[in-house]
């Protein structure tokens, strides 16, 4: 299972419990009539609840989610890594077609003409890493490929009529 | 005060409505083609494609954008003194980009999309007229824009006050002054107009900025912009109007579930605290749609996560849970204007829980550009907005119609409506999970497939939706002769 189809799962979860607490609600319509003094006294202990659990859980995912940002740290920047550059242009990639296993890479994206985005799907289709290619610019991605196979990079930024067409396979691990 | 009787803004808010209703449906059709076309049932060249996706989105902004300012403009001129002559002005601005869009991009081609990220309006196989006329239109649409933000933001604060007075700072810092004084208190729909009118202003002159920008470079080529400037710039004022919306319409609910309920809606410290959040927040969270520029400040990045975060935190805490205290046990007679209006509540945290996901950046690189992006923002404004709109016209009509709505035709009306788009955004989101792009013209599987799934959800969700249009008609046929108040405004009033 992807890592993105793990996350349609979790937004399952969320929105069928959010989606229950408003049937709920909305059931409780059918109920016998609540002064609104009573529902407001109840409910503002029940909300200060709701406030603090909600800003734990978002602050405490914002810490859990810092050391997973794709950003290169200063270390990583100065490792020993094969350096790629990449060229996009409307519409193909300009870059090598093959690629090492368990070596790290840094790609180096750029753009000759407007933007464009730099996705890699692995050989079963997920989508892995990505970073914008922008004219200009160089944004550099570090990516270390485990498995040998077939990928494919895809423009995953709308870049003018040919944009679906945009991709370049290209191979890791075996022939160097 | 202004008298609950005001037709004469009654008729301002038909106007503004009735637009933005009938170009959001319009933009229903052409959407569904555009899923039509990736389900490979309906021939389109790339070009068609992308100039129909371009129009698409470009005019769905403005007809909720008009939604909103409508709904709000009608509310606030109960409180406060707003000119509709203003507002006519405002408005012919906005129709008038809106026909130089429909124009560059159904008859130039003009395929630059509604993000028109820089350079890309110049790198196109458009005619170069079409990309004038859709800068143009789209600087047009912005001057409207913010014409009517100035003279909301300028009501609010003449009728409270002053800035102090409209955020309502005494109320929450020294409650016992503020009380003494006699001082109005704003209700709670004037936090959204006072947000509405300040971001809005902000936006705008970002857009404004960036609009002429591009046309000085369009009239000479030698013009260089830079990108990840424009970008900024571009997803500062997109994103903050996209927020502005949903805030605007949020106003409704304000009015709108309490008529619904029989219940009272005040204005608290909790609301106030929580509007001023949103009105800082909105103007932060849009470094979201950068998370894969690695060159961007690596500040803003983690300012975006954080920003994106929160804004979570007075939806939820403040206008969703505040709703639902209203309806819980409060025996709301279903109507169907009560039913859009408390659906549209669920659609806003649908979409709100797939944006927070694409919010957190290492979840991001997995979603980023596929199509799990239009899935939420699909949810939020069809599942949110429109909802909030239509049941808002559907109060409006059910206060004022001897007619009643049959239950069958509530029923009907509720699966086809909520059924269908429940299946045409499962379409986008299982397409997202599974990585494929957005914006393609010609999708790599498993797109396809779930094309066709959702183009018959979306079908289903129009035919919904038109129901509900007839059932309208019928109930504005049901006017008592010689009536001319707006019986839910006087009783919410009252």
């Amino acid at each position: 299972m992807s890592v993105a189809v793990k996350l349609l799962v979790m937004f399952l979860v969320f929105a069928g419990a959010a989606i229950t607490i408003f049937l709920a609600v909305a059931y409780s319509t059918h109920l016998p009539v609540s002064e609104q003094h009573d529902v407001q006294q109840r409910g503002y202990a029940i909300r200060g609840r709701w406030f603090l659990a909600l800003v734990l859980f978002l602050i405490a995912s914002f810490a859990i989610s810092i050391p997973f940002y794709p950003y290169m740290s200063a270390p990583a920047a100065l490792a020993p890594a094969r350096k790629v550059p990449v060229i996009a242009e409307q519409y193909a990639f300009i870059m090598a077609s093959h690629l090492p296993v368990d070596k790290p890479i840094i790609f180096e994206v750029t753009s000759r003409d407007v933007n464009h985005d730099f996705g890699i799907y692995n050989p079963r289709g997920h989508l892995i890493a990505q970073v914008q290619a922008m004219p200009d610019y160089t944004n550099y991605l570090r990516v270390i490929f485990h498995k040998p196979g077939q990928y494919t990079a895809r423009c995953l930024e709308y870049c003018g009529i040919g944009h679906a067409i945009m991709a370049k396979t290209f191979t890791v691990g075996g022939k160097q | 005060m202004m008298p609950t009787s005001d037709n004469t803004g009654r008729r301002v808010m038909v106007l503004y409505m009735g637009t933005g209703l009938a170009l959001t449906a319009s933009m229903m059709f052409a959407g569904l083609m555009l899923r039509a076309s990736q389900a490979g049932w309906m021939p389109m060249s790339p070009g068609q494609f992308y100039a129909v996706l371009t129009l698409h989105g470009a005019v769905v902004i403005v007809a909720l954008m008009l939604c909103g300012m409508g709904g709000l403009w009608f509310l606030m001129r109960r409180q406060t003194s707003l000119s509709v002559a203003a507002a006519v002005i405002a408005y012919a601005c906005i129709a008038a980009g809106a026909a130089a869009v429909i124009a560059a991009t159904l008859f130039g081609g003009f395929a630059g999309l509604y993000t028109f990220l820089a350079p890309l309006p110049f790198h196109g196989s458009w005619p170069y007229w079409s990309t004038g006329a859709f800068l143009i239109g789209m600087t047009l649409i912005t001057i409207g824009w913010m014409a009517w933000c100035m003279q909301m933001l300028g009501a609010v604060l003449r009728a409270y006050g002053g800035a102090l007075g409209a955020l309502a700072w005494d109320f929450v810092w020294h409650r016992k002054a503020f009380d003494a004084s006699g001082k109005p208190l704003p209700p709670p729909e004037a936090f959204p107009a006072l947000m509405a009118g300040f971001d809005g202003m902000l936006a705008g002159m970002s857009a404004m900025l960036l609009g002429v920008a591009l046309i000085v470079r369009w009239l000479d080529a030698r013009v260089l912009i830079n990108p990840l400037w424009a970008k900024n710039l571009t997803y500062f004022f997109a994103h903050t109007y996209a927020n502005l919306i949903i805030y605007m319409l949020a106003a409704l609910i304000y009015v709108g579930l309490p008529y619904a309920t029989g219940r009272k809606y005040h204005t608290s410290a909790a609301l106030v605290v929580g509007w001023w959040c949103s009105m800082v927040l909105t103007l932060t969270n849009y470094f979201h749609h950068l998370y894969m520029d690695f060159v961007q400040p690596g500040p803003f990045q983690y300012l975006g996560e954080l920003s994106s975060y929160l804004s979570a935190v007075p939806v939820t805490v403040v206008t969703i849970f505040s709703a639902l205290m209203l309806v819980w046990r409060s025996g709301m007679k279903w109507t169907l204007g009560a039913i859009f209006m408390y659906t549209g509540l669920i659609g806003w945290v649908v979409g709100g829980i797939g944006a927070e996901i694409d919010a957190t950046v290492p979840f991001n690189v997995h979603l980023h550009n596929t199509l799990w992006v239009p899935a939420h923002f699909h949810t939020y404004l069809v599942g949110g907005c429109v909802l909030f709109a239509v049941g808002w016209v559907f109060l409006c009509l059910e206060s004022r119609s001897i007619r009643r709505t049959r239950i069958l035709v509530r029923w009907v009306v509720g699966l086809l409506t909520f059924g269908g788009m429940a299946v045409f955004l499962m379409g986008f989101y299982c397409a997202g999970a599974y990585g494929v792009p957005r914006r393609y013209a010609i999708e790599p599987a498993p797109g396809p497939e779930l094309a066709k799934i959702a183009s018959i959800g979306a079908a289903v969700m129009i035919i919904g939706f038109a129901l509900a249009f007839a059932e309208g008609v019928r109930l504005r046929f049901g006017y008592p002769e010689g009536e001319a108040t707006i019986r839910m405004t006087q009783e919410v009033e009252a």
